[in-house]
């Protein structure tokens, strides 16, 4: 029998299960799983290079379509760093436009997310229910916006628009609805006997191997991991309307369903609160062109995690250097591990419990060896980030 | 919470007897939202030849030509196929010459040639369209 | 209360088998697809799709794969198809007498049903896809699973009924109260079988495309992926007339016939909708655990009290 040859089930890049190209090798003993690996890449777009080549502004765009789903938070990411970088701040109504449209735009993915999580389960009327809903956050964020995505609200130093009292009441009312179906559908996943056995203890992943993983967002705080930048570095306007953490024990799909549907009513209640207190004033500051040398990083959290950016300026129109690091390359590992031992027919549920996104993960790494490069210890680096965060 | 059979029960009978949500777009056209970012216009009265618009369009949409610099002659060459309706060139200008039509958004095509737009004043375009050609007689029709 | 008869030639090209059978399955496919989409709440397809996919796929290429062989991979959807239409001749289709008829006949009937399935898995292994293979060993699961509880759940009626004959059966059930009534069991078993008979969702299992594609038959295109197709939509025409036959008092006339039929279709659609998809190892439990026990609970209560 050792000599049988593992038989190897691939599952991409292009697959029926997979919306965007990724490629997994799972080795199978009947249905059973033993071993998973993941090959990315087939997306690779060159935009951390890309940015080198466009000023401050076009990259706020260029970064924007890093992912499709969570776009926003992008541009808000790199805007929160050049302006960090120019010493200025926008002023406190842009920065609630743009909580509000990060709010918005977590009530869209994790939407989404619930109809692909149910599509893999093979529960297509819920997923045709919940994208039927999600409609209604779409055409907020267009009538707001102009866009249904890439909205493109920011600018460096402010927003682009304001929101109207017709909007006022648009969102208030639309948020009515979805809170009535979150409900209902908090309900279907928790109780539905057929769903259940597809999500309950399937694809457990404890709280130590979260942090072994290092896990990042809901798929961490559905094994009980109490991060979320919203809260651990709020950002924006979310010092004025802190926001409560929701975490979850389980750590197995059934969690990350409960979380992300109870995040779902955090973002409802921020946004009515957002709307309620809304501080009035100017939309943009004035930013210079040129954006002062120096380095800094910027952290948000997209509705899949921590997004990690790495800005670097020489002072000129263009940036020097920006690196970006996407939630979902911080969930991969979770998957590899956690796969093994269950069965096949769980692959495409484990998969999409994390709430992959392929395309943001994708980017190229020269390692030159032998030159000056320093290696940290890990306590250097932690010493390094309490001496960073002193100095800010 | 107690475990059931069938939870959207409710929910499938009740959509037997509701309109379906789904659009029937070609028939059905949806009003646009006030905001929606179309089409984008340009108007050449007002314009100064700042070129302020055209430094942070992210995608070399827009291109202006200045045929007169002093006479205020602009014709501004619009790609419709690049652009990517990010309006930073609309909150760029500062004598509100740029505008997104929430009227035209259906821009599809076959073929690239409706892509190219040129705004301006009609004998500006005229002129430009005129001497392009003459430019390009005797080359045969070599991409711009 | 008699049924109606027709000419055994024009019973085996036009009806109840051939021609008829075909239009008929596509406009099962239709409602059965238009149904599940106004559950979920949209539009779902026109009246013509299912014949407008047919037409498609008889236009394409057959491509054949490399590592089949070849006489099997074009022989089995003509099999499949021929045993579907065939174990038509035997039912009370539409209403009328079935073309043949002799004792025993629902055995056979029963068993030409399960060639279909018996192909699929036949055509899944014959091919070298990694997909196709998992899902030709589900298929096959899959029909042992519900394979006996299915006949089980048959045989009721056909006990009450003295006869293992399908129109006796029938006009024991045109003369009696509905055994839908009488064996609730027996009849609930019957169509949760037949979904699992034609692979509908939530035993779809062997053809979840999130998983292993198409299963079966994922290297199929064509004029063999449209036979199978045509093939399946015979069957579940065949299995609701079985199971309307059986349970619901008969099908003495056409009329009949579409009432009853269409009304297990809404039932079967809703089901559709109801439900996520059960794993293979789930279906495999279900089955036996639940379906197999009711059905011979079902089938011992009938023996005691006759
Ligand atoms: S909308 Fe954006 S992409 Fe289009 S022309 Fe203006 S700046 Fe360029
Ligand atoms: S920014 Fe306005 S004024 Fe300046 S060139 Fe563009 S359209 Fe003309």
């Amino acid at each position: 029998m050792e000599a049988q040859r593992k038989f190897i089930v691939p599952i991409g890049p292009q697959h029926p299960a997979l919306k965007e190209p990724g490629h997994f090798q799972f080795s199978v003993e009947g249905e059973i799983v033993t071993g998973a690996t993941v090959r990315l890449g087939y997306v690779h777009r060159g935009i951390e290079k890309g940015a080198e080549a466009r000023n401050w502004t076009q990259n706020l765009y260029l970064f924007e379509r890093i992912c499709g789903i969570c776009s926003h938070v992008h541009a808000t990411a790199l805007a929160l760093g050049a302006e960090r970088l120019a010493g200025v701040e926008a002023p406190p109504r842009a920065q609630a436009i743009r909580t509000l449209m990060s709010e918005l735009e977590r009530i869209h993915s994790h939407m989404l997310w619930l109809g692909v999580a149910a599509h893999e389960g093979g529960f297509e009327t819920l997923f045709m229910y919940s994208w039927r809903d999600r409609e209604i956050v779409m055409d907020l964020l267009e009538s707001l916006s102009g866009n249904r995505v890439n909205y493109s609200v920011n600018l460096i130093g402010g927003v682009k628009f304001d929101v109207t009292e017709k909007h006022h009441d648009e969102i208030l009312k639309g948020i009515e609805i979805l809170e009535e179906r979150t409900k209902h559908y908090l309900k279907v996943v928790t109780t539905d006997r057929t769903f259940l056995a597809r999500t309950r203890g399937v694809g457990l992943m404890t709280l130590q191997q979260a942090e072994l993983f290092g896990a990042v967002g809901p798929t961490a705080r559905a094994s009980g991991v109490a991060r979320d930048v919203r809260i651990d570095a709020p950002y924006e306007a979310y010092p004025q309307f802190p926001v409560r953490l929701v975490t979850d024990d389980g750590g197995d799909l059934l969690a990350r369903f409960k979380v992300r549907t109870r995040e779902l009513f955090e973002s409802y209640r921020l946004i009515r609160e957002i709307l309620n207190h809304m501080p009035p004033g100017e939309l943009t500051t004035r930013v210079p062109r040129r954006i002062p040398a120096g380095e800094t990083i910027s952290r948000v959290e997209a509705p899949r995690g921590e997004l990690f950016y790495f800005i670097k300026s020489n002072g000129s129109e263009k940036p020097e250097r920006i690196k970006v690091r996407t939630p979902s390359l911080c969930n991969w590992a979770s998957v590899t591990q956690v796969a093994i031992g269950h069965k096949l027919a769980d692959m495409p549920m484990i998969l999409s419990g994390i709430d992959p996104c392929f395309s943001c993960n994708d980017r190229m790494v020269t390692i030159n060896r032998g030159s000056s490069s320093q290696v940290w210890t890990w306590e250097e680096l932690r010493r390094y980030g309490i001496e960073y965060y002193r100095q800010r | 919470m107690k475990i059931r059979l069938g939870t959207m029960f409710g929910d499938i009978i009740r959509s037997l007897f509701r309109r379906p949500a789904t659009q029937l777009y070609p028939y059905e056209r949806r009003p646009t939202p006030e905001r929606l970012r179309g089409n984008l216009v340009w108007d050449p009265s007002k314009c100064t030849g700042c070129q302020l618009c055209i430094k942070d369009c992210p995608s070399d949409a827009i291109e202006l030509i200045v045929l007169d610099k002093v006479a205020k002659k602009f014709v501004l060459r619009y790609h419709q196929d690049r652009c990517t309706y990010c309006a930073q060139c609309v909150v760029n200008c500062r004598f509100k010459c740029l505008n997104m039509d929430d009227q035209t958004w259906e821009l599809a095509s076959v073929n690239k040639e409706p892509f190219t737009v040129y705004y301006g004043k009609d004998e500006d375009v005229a002129f430009l369209l005129e001497k392009m050609a003459r430019d390009n007689a005797g080359e045969s029709g070599c991409p711009e | 209360m008699n049924n109606l008869t027709v000419h055994p030639l024009i019973g085996l090209l036009l009806f109840p088998g051939g021609l008829f059978l075909l239009a008929s399955g596509l406009l099962y496919e239709w409602i059965d697809r238009k149904l599940v989409a106004r559950f979920q709440n949209r539009v779902g397809p026109r009246f013509i799709q299912p014949l407008a996919d047919l037409v498609k796929l008889l236009a394409k290429e057959e491509i054949s794969p490399e590592g089949v062989n070849k006489p099997l991979f074009f022989i089995l959807p003509v099999v499949a198809l021929a045993a579907a239409l065939t174990a038509a001749l035997y039912v009370p289709m539409a209403g009328f007498v079935p073309a043949g008829s002799f004792r025993g006949d629902l055995i056979i009937t029963l068993y030409l049903l399960s060639v279909l399935t018996l192909c699929l898995g036949l055509a899944g292994a014959n091919t070298i896809s990694r997909f196709a293979i998992i899902g030709a060993t589900r298929t096959l699961t899959q029909l042992f699973s519900y394979e006996a509880p299915f006949l089980l759940a048959l045989l009721g009626p056909a006990i009450a009924a003295a006869s293992w004959q399908i129109t006796d059966v029938d006009f024991y059930a045109q003369q009696h109260l509905w055994m839908a009534v009488t064996q609730p069991i027996g009849f609930l078993v019957a169509l949760v079988g037949l979904m699992g008979k034609l692979e509908l969702p939530p035993f779809d299992s062997p053809e979840a495309e999130t998983e292993i594609v198409a299963g079966a038959m994922t290297e199929y295109s064509g004029r063999g992926y449209a036979l199978f197709r045509l093939g399946k939509n015979i069957e579940l025409v065949i299995g609701l007339t079985l199971v309307a036959t059986f349970y619901l008092g008969g099908l003495a006339n056409p009329v009949q016939f579409l009432i009853k039929t269409l009304g297990l279709l809404v039932v079967l659609a809703a089901l559709q909708s109801l439900f996520a998809r059960l794993r293979i190892d789930q279906t495999v439990g279900l089955w036996w655990r639940v379906g197999a026990l009711l059905a011979l609970a079902q089938l011992l209560v009938l023996f005691l009290l006759r």
